[in-house]
């Protein structure tokens, strides 16, 4: 992302794309719909970020354990899902980039492999996790 | 810098921009100094083909947005199983454009 302006777009659309997609599988998730996973329909096997749906909605409802066993990534969504808007639109209001400078700024130092590696890891551990969970 | 080391760095690295910013790549690196010729020559373009495939094979991972050093969209697509796979289709068709576009900032980083 070279400017705020794509950056904040991209954010504040996903936002709304991710809040009308979980309003609509809320009633669907308990009628065991199926799922818009690529990878899981070609494979069959579940993917690093299978069961963050049904993650993201029972932090909404209080369940937070079963947040964190359907899938921890739940909670990155989730917050970034409540923290963004609100943080972009402040920028938006008062005219500043500080959500497009502390982006650049952790671009930057995820870019080292001392914390790449480990991240990276952690999502292979947490991919394997979730096979074995058989979400 | 003169012109037929330019035209031959133009020639050389054409698939790595879109048609049209070629003209003003060539008409700035003439109107730039020979200082810039070893950096300019050490710059590691990323090619567009590759990262098209990178983008078929591993999009819903987000590994194409990380290739292009897109760090932070790359894990956004995938914690977001490649953004429901709507995503992942979409940079199907955008990747080698985006590619392009970073190559031009890796040139403009150098002669800036």
């Amino acid at each position: 992302m070279n400017s705020s302006r794509d950056l904040y777009a991209l954010l504040l659309f996903s936002c709304v794309a991710g809040y009308a997609y979980l309003f609509y599988s809320v009633s669907l998730v308990e009628a065991g719909h199926g799922t818009f996973c690529l990878f899981k329909n070609i494979s069959g096997m579940a993917c690093p970020s299978c069961g963050s749906t049904r993650a993201v909605i029972a932090l909404f409802q209080g369940r937070v354990s079963d947040s964190f066993y359907y899938n921890p990534l739940g909670l990155i969504i989730a917050s970034m899902m409540l923290i963004s808007p609100i943080w972009i639109t402040r920028d938006l209001l008062r005219k500043q980039e500080s959500f497009f400078i502390r982006y650049r700024k952790f671009e930057k130092w995820l870019a080292k492999p001392i914390v790449y590696l480990p991240a990276m890891l952690l999502i292979l551990a947490n991919w394997a996790w979730n096979i074995i969970k058989g979400l | 810098m003169e012109p037929h080391k330019v035209d031959m760095f133009v020639m050389t690295n054409s698939k790595f921009f879109e048609s049209h910013q070629i003209p003003l790549i060539r008409e700035r690196l003439v109107q730039s100094d020979d200082s810039k010729w070893i950096p300019l020559q050490s710059i590691q373009f990323k090619d567009p083909t590759i990262s098209l495939i990178v983008s078929l094979l591993g999009g819903h991972f987000g590994i194409d947005r990380f290739l292009i050093g897109d760090v932070g969209l790359g894990i956004a697509k995938l914690i977001t199983c490649g953004g429901l796979g709507v995503w992942t289709i979409v940079d199907w068709f955008l990747i080698m454009g985006t590619t392009r576009d970073k190559n031009l900032d890796k040139i403009h980083e150098v002669l800036y």
